[in-house]
């Protein structure tokens, strides 16, 4: 069965400690400037006392019907066997299109390789070696859980399976493969 | 809460920037100005070997134009000496690849119509070499004119797909946009075309195709005030996102650039204009003038759907 | 000799972009050396953090001779093989251009910032001419020795030990002193809470959401989610752990006191404490109860605006969950002059139930020596200790050693702000020099200025830095000691409710010519002439010495650099000791309830916990028995002004490290939309706070997360010197905003106060 690698981000768990954003950038050696990963903490929303932070995961959300996939003119952004939005660095010209297209604003130049650049799950760094990927691996509160959502005893599906996650802007259309999993005040 | 996550420069929803807005109307100039220049002898039956004034300009401005526009194209894409990687990949699905085909086509088009035109032209500018093509593809006239009105309406209405394919943001993603740039683009090259026909060919300011053409401005500027009028419409009722889209009209300074640049200098000018004595509207500078308040209308236009299109996101 | 001043990179700091340009100007930096490619000591070491004082087990392995993947040593269960956003980027600092990689000798007038490179035995020889100088002249106690607390104490305190002085200070007296020594008043030692087993948790503002203590942090994080446990916090900020609470309370900023005292009043007068408990383990409850009896839920609340109604009923739900429930005693703030009240009182509520030595409640901790003794077997090796035979005594007294009331203090830390005393106005006794490692008052002590003119009126300083921080910048010479990516250092302690140890090692090959500071220090003594006290060559045959030349065991430790041994045991709580009589056949017998309760016992003179003291009554009268005393901390037109800690910082440390600088560099300031509204302040806007001795530039942060009479900044910000490129001048210096004031008993600073707020 082909492998559907999924994310799920807990922002009850999650602290934004941004632990996340400092293992990715040194496991993938992004350039100072710009980000793969990063959580936000926006808010407090609400009155007084009930007032809440939201927990806000920015990265590629690996959609199934990827806009940057479609609009890229090259074919140097691509949806791999194993679901994970990629990038051929070698075909790329850097248009900015699947920049524009992105409704995450997930997708960046990469100063140094002049291409589009964004996550992908640690694809040729840690999972290639068989490890999680540096976010998950690191997060000190284990708001993160990645795995094959294809496989039914794999953490990711029952926790698909018996929590209440959402996707960004699924109105769009674009099948995110990172769910979230709301805090417990204010809503989704 | 502090910013504790870094830099947040590379989320700036704006990711296209002038240079882009540039080239789309560069691309809208050259694609109307051809229409407008080929679509008029079509309509005047001109069977002499004398080429009209208009359709000099157009065959000047359609491949000029383009040229630039591509320039810009090319000098924005991070890897530029990488641009040849877009024309051996393709992805179909893809409006720029589409594009890329069609500008493919387009572009050497209108440089042998262009040629073709300005046959007699060539030697006085010193470019007599050229006029043995000219006389090979002559045959080819009919053809070479078909091809290129097709391409051009193609390409003009192709600047219009190539942002509205994107659903991130509501402002584009609509389906009046690319006929929007296309109408638009007519009215830019109608207006090239006349200040290069009344400044370059020395043509008088009563002369019979221009002022055909002039008759064009006003229809073309009332269909691209109704399609302006529905994209605005399309965002209210939509709601959501693409109703918070509509404050780009009232505040910021994209709002000046659509009140001031769009519609006071675009349409305004124009108009006002018309209201003057026949005399005075029909002399060559009040033409030159008008011309230009329109192309300033139309390259605002650009701007303004460019930058508000993508500060709103879906 | 390369010299540089301060104008020449005053002028690179004025081009906007041009911080590359500028670091590659900063004399002694590692920017100056051709080759930075990172040679790795092995394929994953392990080792341990240093970016802050909690000290997690890592694991590290290079990455193309680029850079570092940093993440937590998964032997280490509680710390769960994570590591923090400050941990994770270490090897950002190991890199860092700015860096300091040689010794640099002041050629300016101090603080000028005009510096010239010198090799190791000028440095050396410089330090040693000064310091025998100063010995001479007014004798070895002349001069006062600081460090970052670990590995860097040890070996600079045996090197004032040696010198003769008594003056050595860690950073105690501006952080964790004041929990430590309430602990030591009441139960005889510092003391463990067990968050990850609690079912109740109430949180005096101790956000270990953001000021990140990885096991603890897990802990709560594990009891909230997976064990459902409640957590009640009350913080004067919307905090993240106050995000995270199921109830919240602005409580006004250092009234915790009442609060945590009405909390015990509920429990003693709807008899809700565990009266067992007290009986056997307590001395001094009567006396506390009297005491008590007026601190009712509904006075608490015209002093600290928390509903007295709420308060009642968490007591009652806390004592419901007893003796699994604690109330968390707190880290760093000192809210008010009554910290050693404030920590008391904690700990009174944690006593009240009988959480002592039970899951989820509070805990000792066991030594290796007295976890084999209880098991009758030798389960975990004892670690030696190397140290010199005879030692002398330094003769004179401390410099903190004026009045009886911090005697508690002298041997946890010292009171560290009483160098300032000392050397500006010869109180007990004048001081001339300084030597500090790794240690940064400027910014965690109080009234900045107050440091400067100390640091200016000194004879001698030296500090030993990895970035020529706002101390650095006014001493005479600066030693640039390894990061700890680059250090081999002794195995370390790290045992809870059962043995473990660790120890730090070397990931990559010493970029540049730095060196461990254990090595900089023993080269001093042999410089100064102390050559006697340094019976070790180096740090193998030192670790050699503590595991008593088991090679075997040595191995171990370091290839899995974090080694536990046995079964947790908590005392009093039952099933954890019989699982411990199953393993261990020889093990000490248990009590007839099952439990090792009559082994606990409390390093007081008592013997027993003491919820009051005679000791404390007899070094600071009137303060035996626990008590609430009114504090001013603010004039009644200002607004409080609070500080806390940010998961991407640590302290006066890490702001110039270039991947946590690039996450956050400023400080805006939390301001209620009330208050913003009142004085004309939107969000965004450039402001400025006025305080009793200084005042501060920076924005306003306009978020209804904070009460309207206080504002809220994260601490650590504001370098005031040029040589920390990346972190000067962005935000507010909280320490030259807080005015001195030593706190009684505990010696702590304080880090409330009142300013004034205005738009500029």
């Amino acid at each position: 069965m082909t492998k559907r690698y999924v994310m799920v981000h807990d922002e009850n768990k999650c602290i934004g400690c941004q632990a996340c954003n400092v293992a990715c950038r040194s496991e993938n050696g992004v350039p100072e400037g710009v980000t793969r990963l990063q959580v936000r903490v926006e808010g407090p929303y609400g009155e007084m006392p009930h007032l809440h932070f939201k927990y806000h995961r920015v990265s590629c959300q690996q959609c199934e019907d990827a806009p940057c996939v479609k609009v890229c003119p090259t074919g140097a952004a691509y949806v791999g066997e194993d679901g994970i939005v990629s990038i051929h660095g070698d075909k790329c010209v850097g248009c900015m299109y699947c920049v524009a297209a992105c409704p995450y604003k997930v997708r960046f130049m990469n100063p140094e390789t002049k291409v589009a650049d964004k996550c992908n799950f640690c694809k040729d760094t840690r999972l290639a070696r068989g490890e999680q990927p540096a976010c998950v691996t690191v997060c000190p509160t284990d708001a993160l859980v990645f795995g094959d959502a294809n496989d039914p005893q794999s953490d990711v599906a029952k926790l698909l399976n018996t929590k209440i996650t959402y996707q960004d802007k699924t109105h769009l259309g674009t099948h995110p493969r990172v769910y979230r999993v709301p805090t417990k005040r204010g809503g989704i | 809460m502090n910013n504790t996550w870094g830099d947040m420069a590379q989320y700036d929803p704006v990711t296209w920037h002038w240079v882009i807005a540039v080239y789309l109307f560069m691309a809208g100039l050259s694609a109307g100005s051809l229409l407008i220049g080929i679509g008029l002898r079509w309509f005047n039956q001109e069977k002499t070997q004398v080429e009209s004034n208009i359709l000099k300009a157009a065959a000047i401005i359609g491949p000029v134009a383009i040229s630039l526009g591509l320039a810009c194209l090319v000098f924005d894409l991070t890897k530029p000496f990488h641009f040849w990687l877009i024309l051996i990949n393709y992805n179909f699905q893809s409006v720029m690849a589409i594009g890329v085909l069609a500008l493919l086509a387009y572009s050497p088009l209108a440089f042998a119509y262009a040629i073709l035109v300005l046959r007699d032209d060539l030697p006085k500018w010193g470019l007599g070499f050229l006029v043995p093509i000219a006389k090979l593809l002559m045959p080819f006239r009919k053809l070479i004119e078909v091809l290129l009105f097709v391409l051009a309406i193609g390409v003009g209405a192709y600047t219009g797909f190539l942002i509205s394919a994107m659903n991130a943001y509501p402002m584009l993603n609509t389906a009046v946009l690319p006929a929007l740039f296309l109408v638009s683009g007519l009215s830019a090259g109608a207006a090239a075309n006349a200040v290069l026909a009344l400044v370059m060919f020395k043509t008088d300011s009563h002369d019979k195709t221009l002022a055909k053409m002039h008759g064009l401005e006003l229809p073309v500027m009332a269909i691209e005030i109704m399609f302006l009028f529905m994209l605005f419409c399309a965002l209210y009722f939509k709601g959501g996102a693409a109703a918070a889209a509509l404050a780009s009209l009232t505040s910021g300074v994209w709002a000046s650039v659509f009140w001031i640049g769009v519609v006071g200098i675009g349409f305004g000018v124009p108009l006002l204009f018309m209201l003057l004595p026949a005399a005075t509207r029909h002399s060559k500078g009040a033409m030159i003038m008008v011309a230009c308040a329109s192309l300033t209308g139309v390259l605002a236009l650009r701007h303004f759907i460019v930058y508000a299109g993508q500060s709103y996101l879906s | 000799m390369i010299e540089l001043n301060r104008r020449t990179f005053l002028k690179g700091a004025g081009a906007s972009g041009a911080t590359c340009a500028l670091a590659s100007l900063l004399p002694g930096s590692l920017a100056a050396l051709e080759s930075k490619q990172l040679k790795g000591m092995g394929k994953e070491i392990a080792s341990i953090c240093e970016m802050c004082s909690t000290r997690c087990p890592i694991s590290a392995r290079v990455i193309e001779g680029k850079n570092v993947f940093i993440s937590g040593n998964k032997a280490a269960k509680s710390f769960g093989g994570k590591v923090c956003a400050r941990g994770g980027a270490g090897h950002s600092l190991l890199y860092d251009p700015q860096r300091i990689v040689k010794p640099l000798k002041r050629v300016g007038e101090r603080g000028e910032g005009k510096w010239a490179e010198i090799s190791w035995d000028e440095a050396y020889q410089l330090i040693a001419d000064n310091l025998n100088k100063i010995k001479q002249a007014y004798g070895p106690e002349a001069v006062a020795f600081s460090s970052k607390s670990g590995s860097q104490e040890k070996h600079l305190f045996h090197l004032a030990t040696a010198f003769g002085s008594p003056n050595t200070f860690t950073h105690a007296s501006t952080c964790p002193g004041g929990y430590e020594i309430a602990a030591k008043a009441m139960f005889g030692t510092k003391v463990k809470r067990d968050l990850s087993n609690s079912k109740y948790i109430i949180n005096f503002g101790h956000n270990l959401y953001e000021g990140i203590n990885m096991s603890e942090t897990r802990g709560m994080m594990a009891a909230q989610m997976d064990k459902g446990a409640k957590l009640v916090v009350f913080e004067p900020r919307f905090s993240v752990v106050a995000d995270k609470a199921d109830e919240w309370y602005a409580i006004r900023p250092g009234t915790d006191v009442a609060v945590a005292l009405a909390l015990c009043h509920v429990l003693i007068e709807e008899n809700l404490y565990d009266k067992a408990f007290i009986e056997r383990y307590v001395e001094g409850f009567d006396a506390f109860a009297a005491e008590v009896k007026a601190y009712t839920p509904e006075w608490a609340e015209t002093v600290s605006d928390v509903p007295a109604k709420d308060i009642r009923r968490i007591a009652r739900e806390y004592a419901a969950k007893a003796p699994h429930a604690v109330v968390d005693f707190g880290h760093r703030a000192t809210f008010t002059t009554e910290e050693f009240e404030m920590r008391r009182a904690l700990y009174a509520a944690n006593i009240l139930i009988g959480n002592i030595e039970r899951k989820g409640g509070i805990y000792l901790g066991q030594k290796p020596s007295d976890y084999n003794k209880l098991a009758g077997e030798d389960v975990s090796p004892v670690l030696g200790k190397p140290g010199v035979k005879d030692m002398p005594k330094p003769a004179a007294k401390r410099i903190d050693q004026v009045e009886e009331q911090y005697a508690m203090m002298w041997s946890a830390g010292g009171i560290y702000q009483t160098i300032l005393d000392a050397t500006l106005s010869a109180v007990p006794y004048q001081l001339h020099g300084w030597v500090m490692s790794r240690t940064n008052p400027m910014q965690t002590m109080t009234d900045r200025a107050r440091v400067v003119e100390a640091l200016k009126k000194l004879d001698f300083v030296a500090v030993c830095d990895v970035y020529i921080s706002e101390t650095a910048a006014y001493a005479d010479v600066i030693l640039p000691e390894s990061t700890y990516l680059e250090r081999d250092e002794e195995i370390a302690d790290k045992s809870g409710k059962n043995p473990a140890y660790y120890v730090r090692q070397r990931v990559v090959e010493t970029l540049g010519d730095t060196r461990p500071s254990w090595q900089i220090f023993k080269d001093i003594g042999h410089k100064l002439g102390l050559s006697e006290f340094y019976p070790w060559d180096n740090m193998e045959t030192l670790q050699l010495l503590q595991v008593n030349r088991d090679t075997d065991l040595l191995r171990r430790i370091k290839d899995e650099g974090f080694v536990s041994f046995g079964k947790p045991i908590m005392l009093r709580e039952p099933k954890m000791v019989a699982e411990f009589t199953k393993a261990y056949a020889n093990a000490k017998p248990v009590d007839e309830d099952g439990t090792y309760g009559s082994l606990l016992s409390f390093k007081t003179p008592s013997g027993k916990i003491e919820l009051t003291s005679a000791k404390v009554e007899a070094m600071a009268p009137g303060r035996g028995v626990i008590k609430f005393r009114e504090v001013q901390l603010k004039k009644p037109n200002e607004l409080y002004f609070i500080q806390g800690k940010v998961a991407v910082h640590t302290n006066g440390a890490t702001h110039n490290v270039p991947m946590l600088a690039n996450l956050m560099s400023d400080n805006a300031v939390w301001v209620h939309p009330d208050t913003a509204s009142k004085l004309g302040i939107s969000n965004g806007d450039p402001i400025r706070l006025t305080s009793s001795v200084g005042t501060e530039e920076g924005h306003a942060l306009v978020t209804p997360g904070i009460r309207p009479d206080t504002v809220f900044a994260y601490m650590g910000f504001g370098s005031k010197n040029k040589e920390l490129v990346r972190a000067t001048g962005k935000g507010i210096h909280c320490g030259n905003l807080l005015p001195h004031v030593t706190a009684p008993v505990c010696g702590m600073t304080v880090h409330t106060t009142g300013v004034t707020l205005a738009k500029r």
